[in-house]
């Protein structure tokens, strides 16, 4: 369940339909980027997927959540879909909102994205969160994931979007709250065309290559100048997307040249640990936050 | 929702001034103690062991942590152990033992009258806090274990990167060459910080600890011996999931003394069966993360500890 105080508004940006929740005009907030791969990722993602734990950073200032292009109510440009696409969004948004400093608490695709808009410099990025990239993390010659491997169809449905949270999750018990959600983004246009686009093998590709080019542009910047504002790692101890070590090992990238990194494991939390953890993700994320402030 | 003031937890510009230290008797031990603010008692608990001739803890070791915890709404509270600082030394050579430290922490809570305490223990004072938990639960609302190579299963690597300081014995360079080993930028060891060592070091009863422990053999004949048997009876106490209280672990990445791998073998170990907790690194920062990186140390604290009361609602 959304948090109450939290509203819907939607801009456009270049004659796109965006969408964002938004709790106060402010000029600082944080700012949450979900995760997921347009068109193909099987449970619905998008500013909704937070639930309850926007409720609690709203107790310590300004919040912010968007849908990116082709997820909830964002409409996604002709260019095929790529992490950079993602930064771009979330850049056009943070800019139209007049927000003049942020800290990005980004998910999965968009923690990859978040980590590459602030290597862009762009002057009001003041602190990344990651949590739960295995899209930022290194894979290495790993085996293939089979955790979503077998989808009930057809996509989109309740029973499948039931099945893929459940998939990625430590315990269940989280998933009704969001479940209508999650049903009602799989409707909507912006969802449904970035799946009839993804349908074809081509998209699918130039996604995947977009994918492998912002990793290695990411770690090529890590061995570089690192990333120039602070960051954390945030994993859960049961991610059935994403092993302890590939976290472990984002973290060693970031480290490397950025003095101040954390890493935090949050307990009994598959891959998305502020559903299930909420108040202990709320936690680390806001003394992290509170340090830099 | 009740939440810290963030400028609490704002970058420390200036020196933190302990506050006056008072005495206390516990159980017959003259005990040492510094607290600052009201609220929630949270005590802390350093590391090393008495008798030590390179390197003395003392309640100094968190100096850069009373005060910021005492304006976050916490009753901040840092004693000497027994035998280290200017808390009394043990009285029989048989009590120069890890089991008469926890004693005495546990007989403080006491003798202060404490409500369940917010715990945080550093290295060796990580595994009295914990044994301190696991003897005396309803002493304890939280745990919070700090670069505990002392604690953790696996290998310590103290005695190898700080074995024979190139330096004569007991010197203010001896000194300063183990704390500047033990962190990961040197410059945060500054002179107060070795003064407050030297001033330790210099006292009667701590040289008198030192004639006991290395001249008199009571660290190879008696403390070593008993923390070997007992480490393996709280390890295995931890594997049983006695541990009964949310639990946090801040580890500090690049320390050398006790590394990051220890830290998470003994995170495994405290999850597998404690619901609430967490597992937390500071980058840039050796086996002293709360004097390395304070705000972010005391962030972590106050957001931990005001977690629990929101979760009691």
């Amino acid at each position: 369940m959304t948090a109450p105080v939290l509203r819907s508004h939607v801009l456009s940006i270049a004659g796109l339909a965006t969408r964002i929740l938004l709790d106060r005009e402010s000029d600082t907030a944080t700012v949450f980027v979900h995760g997921g791969v347009p068109g193909l990722t099987p449970y619905s993602s998008g500013a909704h997927i937070w639930g309850a734990a926007l409720g609690r950073f709203a107790d310590d200032g300004a919040v912010l959540a968007l849908d990116l292009p082709g997820f909830g109510g964002s409409e996604a440009p002709d260019a095929p879909y790529s992490i950079d696409v993602m930064i771009d969004h979330i850049d056009a948004v943070v800019r139209a909102t007049g927000l003049r400093r942020c800290h990005l608490v980004a998910h999965d695709t968009g923690g990859l994205a978040a980590l590459l808009l602030a290597c862009r410099r762009p002057g009001y990025v003041a602190a990344v969160s990651v949590v739960s990239s295995v899209a930022a993390a290194p894979t290495g010659d790993g085996v293939e994931n089979l955790a979503l491997a077998y989808p009930p169809q057809p996509l989109g449905s309740r029973e499948s979007q039931r099945w893929a949270l459940e998939r990625l999750s430590y315990s269940h018990h989280h998933i009704q709250d969001v479940l209508d959600d999650c049903v009602l983004a799989a409707q909507q246009t912006p969802q449904q065309a970035a799946a009839a686009r993804m349908a074809d093998p081509a998209a699918r590709y130039a996604w995947n290559s977009s994918m492998a080019r912002a990793k290695a542009r990411l770690f090529e910047l890590c061995r570089g100048p690192g990333v120039p504002v602070p960051v954390q790692v945030v994993w859960g101890t049961h991610d059935p997307a994403a092993t302890i070590d590939q976290g472990l090992w984002l973290y060693r990238i970031l480290a490397q040249q950025q003095p101040v990194a954390h890493f935090h494991l949050i307990n009994r939390a598959g891959a998305l640990p502020f559903r299930e953890e909420p108040g202990a993700f709320h936690a680390t994320i806001a003394a992290f936050s509170d340090a830099i402030r | 929702m009740t939440q810290p003031d963030p400028q609490s937890a704002s970058p420390i510009t200036t020196r933190q001034a302990m506050p006056e230290g008072r005495w206390i008797d516990v159980a017959g031990t003259r005990t040492r103690y510094f607290e600052a603010g009201t609220g929630e008692p949270v005590v802390f608990i350093y590391g090393g062991n008495f008798g030590m001739a390179d390197g003395a803890s003392s309640a100094y070791t968190w100096s850069l942590n009373l005060q910021p915890l005492a304006q976050a709404g916490y009753r901040a509270i840092a004693f000497d152990k027994l035998g280290q600082g200017e808390t009394g030394n043990p009285v029989r050579d048989e009590d120069y033992t890890m089991q008469a430290v926890v004693d005495h922490a546990a007989a403080f809570l006491r003798a202060l009258d404490l409500p369940p305490v917010h715990l945080v223990g550093h290295s060796r004072g990580g595994y009295a806090a914990t044994r301190l938990t696991l003897q005396h639960q309803d002493a304890v609302r939280t745990l919070t274990i700090v670069n505990s190579g002392t604690l953790s299963p696996g290998v310590g690597t103290n005695e190898v990167v700080l074995c024979n300081p190139p330096h004569p014995r007991g010197s203010q360079e001896a000194v300063r060459w183990v704390y500047e080993n033990y962190s990961h930028d040197a410059s945060v060891v500054t002179d107060e910080w070795v003064e407050a060592v030297m001033r330790i070091l210099a006292l009667d009863k701590y040289r008198h600890s030192v004639q006991k422990m290395a001249v008199e053999g009571l660290a190879e004949r008696v403390f070593l011996p008993e923390l070997a048997r007992q480490k393996g009876q709280t390890l295995h106490w931890l594997e049983e999931g006695r541990l009964q209280r949310p639990v946090q672990i801040v580890w500090g990445y690049n320390d050398r003394t006790a590394v990051l791998e220890r830290g998470m073998e003994l995170f495994r170990t405290v999850s597998r069966h404690q619901r609430d907790a967490q597992f937390h690194v500071i980058n840039t920062s050796g086996h002293f993360p709360f004097r390395e990186h304070p705000a972010q140390f005391n962030a972590l604290l106050a957001r931990f500890f005001a977690l629990q009361r929101a979760q009691q609602r």
